[in-house]
């Protein structure tokens, strides 16, 4: 009956995407309403003005930053819905890469965007 | 009074293909002030002495009649049948496999229990009297040393019933924290890191039904966050 203490363990992943998963939130928590503020206070909010608000890098880097958050907070949640519910390993990892794939993807995606105005 | 009860007899090859099955009781029975096992009592002695359920002290100080009562793992003998639904349905606890009737396999739940090492580690020399603690550090304990192992709160858990080999589940991630609160145990680093790994502390989403259901009024999510937290303190 021992098996499963040797089946498992040893894998230190636990706490560090748990906290990564806290500090994300974190950052998203205190960012949005910041960002919404910023926005609503650049009245009146036409092209011009929404584009011009991502002129600056410290915009650039911070909204870059929130993308990141998001992506890496929504990888840990699937990884937990993963671990809790596709219980065979192939399945698995294949998940595990796909939306790793996906979210990289995204990311790029982001930075082309931001980068694209000036 | 109307109970639906679980029942599974597993010699019973002939009936119905050995499977479980639900089975009506009806019984005049006054419920003021009576409790849930009062009544399986009054049905095993009246009724159906084949009903099968555990149960020792009869006032929540054993845990050993542990059922999931209208949904809700409760202990039948600290459960007033008053103000309950009927016909009051009766369940083995969640997950766990069925020996027979109300009676499960608690092998899996021991099996975590034993896994955290639930004593105390002391490699200094025994004192000639007792280990002794300040009356603080010895208040650190309470909330945790009056768990029952009744397993309400484990079975309770949907991470323990995706992953009931590989997570501890509440009872035994409580009985945990209780020794790595214990000022005079001196394995706390090896307690956390039997904890670090993505099952056996992490697989808890704060769902809360461990809380919800303890018939002890215990909170095993706190002392899944407080060790969090030493592992965090541990770690940066």
């Amino acid at each position: 009956m021992s098996r499963q203490t040797r089946q498992v363990g040893g894998s230190h992943r636990g706490l560090d995407m748990w906290l990564l998963q806290r500090a994300s939130s974190v950052y998203m928590a205190l960012f949005l309403p910041a960002f919404l503020v910023f926005v609503l206070l650049d009245t009146p909010l036409d092209h011009a003005a929404w584009s011009g608000l991502f002129i600056p890098l410290t915009m650039k880097v911070s909204v870059l930053l929130f993308i990141a958050a998001v992506l890496a907070h929504a990888w840990i949640g699937l990884r937990e819905i993963f671990i809790d519910y596709v219980h065979f390993l192939l399945p698995r990892l294949a998940l595990y890469f796909a939306f790793a794939a996906l979210y990289l993807a995204c990311l790029i995606w982001a930075v082309d965007i931001l980068w694209s105005v000036n | 009074m109307r109970f639906r009860i679980y029942r599974y007899d597993p010699e019973s090859g002939a009936n119905l293909e050995n499977k479980p099955w639900m089975q009506d009781y009806e019984i005049t029975f006054d419920p003021r002030g009576k409790k849930v096992l009062d009544a399986l009592i009054a049905i095993k002695d009246t009724l159906d002495e084949s009903l099968s359920f555990r149960r020792s002290c009869r006032e929540g100080v054993c845990g050993s009649d542990g059922v999931n009562v209208n949904g809700v793992n409760v202990l039948a003998c600290v459960t007033a049948l008053e103000g309950l639904k009927q016909p009051i349905e009766i369940r083995p606890l969640p997950r766990l496999g069925v020996v027979r009737d109300l009676i499960v396999d608690m092998a899996q739940f021991y099996q975590h229990y034993r896994a955290v090492k639930p004593y105390l580690i002391n490699l200094d020399p025994e004192p000639e009297n007792e280990r002794l603690q300040s009356p603080q550090d010895r208040a650190e304990l309470d909330g945790l040393w009056e768990c029952i192992l009744c397993g309400c709160c484990t079975t309770a858990c949907p991470s323990f019933w995706w992953n009931p080999d590989k997570f501890l589940g509440p009872a035994a991630l409580l009985q945990s924290y209780r020794f790595i609160a214990d000022t005079r145990d001196q394995a706390t680093n090896e307690r956390l890191d039997f904890l670090e790994d993505p099952y056996r502390l992490f697989r808890c989403h704060g769902i809360m039904n461990c809380v919800e259901v303890c018939p002890k009024g215990l909170n095993p999510l706190a002392a899944i966050g407080k060790i969090k937290t030493l592992l965090v303190k541990r770690a940066l």
